[in-house]
């Protein structure tokens, strides 16, 4: 290549040095021993994080949709109602509500989620949807101590 | 004041259960169990929010393991030292220990974190109804068997037994095993 300008014999190095790494090291700066003060083994870990976090982004949004559902249906359960039943009924009924407001509703109002159980419960009769559970018949009373203990 | 309060107790006391093992299989039983003792099976759960329950389980020696499982199941062991290991059958294990193989499939359906050793501390397993009377104090909720208990032939009553309609008389000469 032939170069006409002078400026062009000047070796382009990128950004400085010192500044270059001291983005790496600000990332580094809450680690523990060598890791935040030498170059080479920090720039392995921050890679390292990175990748992490990354990974996170994807992995928060399922960990909350799995404490959305088991909350959910600890709710259902506590009402009586399975929950895909309850789903089920809650769209037939025409109530929209994603997971998080509802396991919302399970964990801050329970007397607004038990109103939706029951529209879900009484949807659920009427259409013939056999998933509701026996926790009516049963009185949640300890009665089995009065019964005798040689049955075994 | 004092009555949100109150609510705020009520919310995050611990609740004690109490669990009849007898004719249940232990690791259905255990995701039951996992269930209560996790909380998982109040809308307030999350994973750092200590609300588990505590659980009494009794008649852990009348459990029922599905198939031939008493035969094949093997439970592993190794002391550490060379030639140290050693294989337990289920049934093996269920003479020695009535309340271990219930206790290992609560144990193993749990998540291995710092957390699974404290929920196991919150798990009372007695392999027959006698109870501690300060345990027992405690309970105030039976979870539901997961499948009905049997009634075993001896114990109906026998005039039930010999008035309950029959297809045949039998021959007086037919050996019955």
């Amino acid at each position: 290549m032939v170069f006409t300008s002078i400026v062009n014999y000047v070796r382009a190095r990128g950004p400085d040095e010192f500044w270059r790494k001291r983005k790496i090291f600000k990332l580094a700066a809450h680690y523990i021993g060598r890791r935040r003060n030498c170059y080479s083994i920090a720039i392995r870990n921050v890679h390292r994080a990175l990748v992490y976090a990354t990974k996170g982004r994807k992995l928060k949004k399922l960990d909350m949709a799995d404490l959305w559902t088991t909350r959910v249906r600890a709710g259902c359960e506590q009402h009586g109602i399975d929950y895909h039943t309850f789903r089920e009924s809650l769209t037939r009924e025409d109530i929209l509500l994603s997971r998080k407001t509802l396991a919302d509703l399970a964990c801050w109002e329970p007397l607004t989620f038990k109103s939706l159980a029951d529209i879900a419960k009484i949807r659920a009769e009427n259409d013939g949807i056999n998933c509701l559970s026996r926790l009516e018949n049963s009185d949640g009373i300890v009665s089995w101590m009065l019964k005798n203990k040689n049955e075994y | 004041m004092s009555l949100k309060r109150v609510q705020q107790w009520a919310t995050f006391a611990r609740v004690w259960h109490i669990y009849d093992a007898a004719w249940q299989n232990p690791f259905d039983s255990a995701k039951l169990l996992r269930k209560h003792l996790m909380g998982m099976h109040k809308p307030i759960y999350h994973p750092l929010n200590d609300c588990g329950d505590h659980v009494i389980v009794i008649n852990s020696k009348y459990i029922a393991l599905p198939g031939d499982e008493w035969k094949k199941r093997v439970y592993f062991h190794h002391t550490g030292y060379p030639g140290g290991a050693s294989w337990t059958l289920a049934w093996e294990l269920h003479t020695k220990d009535p309340t271990m193989i219930l206790k290992k499939a609560v144990y193993n359906s749990m998540a291995g974190n710092l957390q699974r050793r404290y929920t196991m501390e919150r798990l009372h397993l007695f392999p027959d109804t006698e109870v501690p009377e300060n345990l027992l104090k405690n309970v105030s909720n039976q979870l539901e068997q997961l499948r009905p208990k049997p009634k075993r032939l001896d114990h109906y009553d026998e005039n039930y037994v010999k008035e309950f309609p029959k297809l045949i008389d039998l021959p007086k000469d037919y050996v019955l095993r």
